[in-house]
C-alpha cells in the first residue's frame, strides 16, 4: 500500500525506479527470492506493461517530436516519455504487491487482520481472494490433464493450446467458485458466524522493531507529498 | 489389441525430490485384467499416468504394443489408452451428462450415428442412459463418478484404466463397475485398476500387482498374492488381504475361496 502510494507519489522515472530497487528488489534478494519474484512479476504485468508502451508511444495525444513512423501513424518521444514513467511506476506497485505475495503466508495475514480487529468475515474473504489464485492454477492443470486424457490436443502451436484451453476456462473458474461456496458452508456448520469475540490460539511474529518499521513507512506518504508539492523532489525527473 | 510395458522407468516429481516411481518394470498383455494395490503415496496414480503420457518417464521407456510412447502426444495415445480419474470433478465441465460423454469420443473423430452409439452404449452400462440431459452437477457424487467412467467408456479404447473406481460407491455402484470390467474384458480389451478394496480386486482382477515406495514388491494371480505366504509382504505395505482370503486359508480353502465353497465349509464346522 505504501509502495503504491509512494511509486504515484514520486515523479519521473528515477522515483519508482528507486522505490523498486530498495523496497523490491533488496529485500526480495535478502529473502532468496529476487528471481522468483521478477518471474511472476513479470508475468502479471507484461500484457499491461505492452499495451501501455504501444498506446503511449504511437498515440500520446501531446506528442511532437517524432522518434519513427510506421505508416500513418507516429512515436514520439514525449510518448515514450510517459509510457517509461508509466512503466516505472507499474513495475514499483506490482513489485511490492509480488514480494507481499510471495512472503506472508495467507493465513498468517488473516490471523493478524483478526487480531487487529477485522471481522472474521471480511478475514475470510480476504483469505480466499489470496488463496482464490492457487486454487484456479492447479485446478486449471487438473482439469486440462483429464481432458487431454480424453483425446483435446493441447500440444503443439499456441493456436491448438489456446483452442484446446479456452473453453476451460468457464468450468475451471466456476468450479473455484463453486468450492469456496463449499468452504463457506463447512465454516458455517463450524459456528464461524457465531457472535462474540473469538480467541486466536496463536499469533503471527511482530517484533516492535517491525512495527516502528512499519508506521516509518506510513509516514513516509506525507513526507513524499510535502516533497512534491513544494518541488524537492525535482532531481527525481 | 495392444500390449503395454514399462522398462525401468524413474520418475521425479521434482529435482532432488524422492522418485515417485523407482525403477518400475511392468508389461500388461492384451486383454487382462490387472489391479494396482499399495499404500496411499506408493506410485500407483504415477504410475498410471504414465500410461497414457500425461506424465512421462525422467528415466525409463514407456511402450505400447512395441513401440515407444515418449514422441507420442498424450491425444494420440488417447485413442489407445482411457484413464477416468480418481475425482470426477477434475473431469467433468460439460453442462449435460450427454455432452460431458460426447466429448471424448468427438475428439477422436467419432461423428453421427457412431458418436450417438457410443454415448448410448457407455451411458447403460453405467446405469445412466435416463440422464443424459442432466447436468452433471446435479448428480450425486457416486453417480458422477459413474460418469466420468461413462465418458472413457464411449472412447471405446483397447486399454481401460481406473483410478479407484470403487471409491465412493454402494453396492449397486461397485456392482456396476465390476459389470463394466467383466464386459471390457468380455471384448478382449485390457483393464488396469487402482484400488484399496481387496474384495474387488480379488473378485474382478486376474493378477494384482503390489507397490510400495515406487516399487512393484509382489506380482501374481489373486489366489498367490492374498495366499497366507504373501500376508506379511502385504501387511509391510499396509494391506489387509481380503476377509474371504483369511477365512479361506483358516478352513483349507486356499486364499480365493468361492461363496459356496465358503458357507459350505462354515456349515460342516457347525
Amino acid at each position: 500500500m505504501v509502495s503504491t502510494a509512494l511509486a504515484i507519489t514520486l515523479g519521473g522515472i528515477w522515483g519508482p525506479a528507486l522505490l523498486t530497487v530498495g523496497a523490491v528488489l533488496l529485500p526480495a534478494a535478502l529473502a532468496g527470492i529476487a528471481g522468483r519474484l521478477l518471474r511472476t512479476a513479470l508475468l502479471l504485468t507484461l500484457p499491461i506493461a505492452i499495451s501501455v508502451l504501444v498506446i503511449n508511444l504511437f498515440f500520446y495525444p501531446a506528442g511532437r517530436e517524432i522518434l519513427f513512423a510506421i505508416g500513418p501513424v507516429r512515436a514520439t518521444s514525449e510518448g515514450l516519455a510517459f509510457a517509461l514513467e508509466t512503466l516505472a511506476r507499474i513495475g514499483a506497485i506490482s513489485g511490492a504487491i509480488t514480494l507481499f505475495y510471495l512472503t506472508t503466508p495467507a493465513g498468517d495475514l488473516v490471523l493478524d487482520l483478526e487480531r487487529r480487529g477485522v471481522s472474521p468475515r471480511i478475514a475470510f474473504v480476504v483469505l480466499a481472494a489470496v488463496q482464490t489464485v492457487p486454487a484456479l492454477v492447479e485446478r486449471a492443470v487438473a482439469i486440462t490433464a483429464a481432458q487431454r486424457a480424453r483425446g483435446l490436443d493441447t500440444e503443439g502451436s499456441l493456436w491448438r493450446r489456446l483452442r484446446g484451453v479456452l473453453p476451460l476456462a468457464g468450468p475451471v473458474l466456476l468450479g473455484s467458485i463453486t468450492e469456496v461456496e463449499e468452504r463457506t458452508m463447512a465454516l458455517e456448520a463450524r459456528g464461524f458466524t457465531r457472535p462474540g469475540r473469538r480467541t486466536l490460539l496463536w499469533h503471527p511474529p511482530d517484533s516492535s522493531r517491525q512495527a516502528a518499521a512499519r508506521w516509518l513507512l506510513v509516514a513516509a506518504i506525507p513526507l513524499a507529498l510535502v516533497a512534491r508539492a513544494s518541488g524537492w523532489l525535482g532531481w527525481l525527473g | 489389441m495392444p500390449d503395454l510395458a514399462m522398462e525401468s522407468v524413474v520418475h521425479v516429481y521434482e529435482r532432488g525430490a524422492v522418485r515417485a516411481l523407482d525403477g518400475v518394470s511392468l508389461r500388461v498383455l492384451a486383454g487382462e485384467r490387472v489391479a494396482l494395490v499399495g499404500q496411499n503415496g506408493s506410485g500407483k496414480t504415477t504410475l498410471v499416468r504414465h500410461l497414457n503420457g500425461l506424465l512421462r518417464p525422467t528415466s525409463g521407456r514407456v511402450s505400447l504394443d512395441g513401440r515407444d510412447t515418449a514422441p507420442l502426444r498424450v491425444a494420440e495415445l488417447a485413442r489407445s489408452v482411457g484413464l477416468v480419474f480418481q475425482d470426477p470433478d477434475r473431469q467433468i465441465f460439460a453442462g449435460s451428462v450427454a455432452a460431458e460423454v460426447e466429448f471424448g469420443p468427438r475428439n477422436l473423430g467419432m461423428r453421427g450415428a457412431e458418436l450417438r452409439s457410443a454415448v448410448d452404449e457407455a451411458l447403460t452400462a453405467v446405469g445412466l442412459s435416463n440422464e443424459a440431459r442432466t447436468n452433471p452437477y446435479d448428480l450425486g457424487a457416486s453417480r458422477r463418478k459413474l460418469l466420468a467412467l461413462a465418458s472413457i467408456l464411449a472412447m471405446r479404447t483397447p486399454i481401460l484404466v481406473l483410478d479407484e473406481p470403487t471409491t465412493g460407491q454402494d453396492e449397486r455402484g461397485v456392482a456396476t463397475v465390476r459389470g463394466v470390467i467383466d464386459a471390457a474384458h468380455a471384448e478382449g480389451r485390457t483393464v488396469v485398476a487402482i484400488s484399496h478394496d481387496m474384495e474387488f480386486v480379488a473378485g474382478s482382477f486376474d493378477r494384482v500387482v503390489v507397490m510400495s515406495a515406487g516399487r512393484i514388491v509382489g506380482d501374481g494371480p489373486p489366489a498367490s498374492v492374498f495366499a497366507a505366504s504373501s500376508w506379511e509382504m502385504l501387511r509391510s505395505t499396509y494391506l489387509e488381504p481380503p476377509m474371504a482370503a483369511r477365512v479361506g486359508e483358516r478352513l483349507g480353502l486356499g486364499s480365493t475361496p468361492t461363496d459356496g465353497s465358503l458357507i459350505s465349509a462354515l456349515v460342516r464346522a457347525g
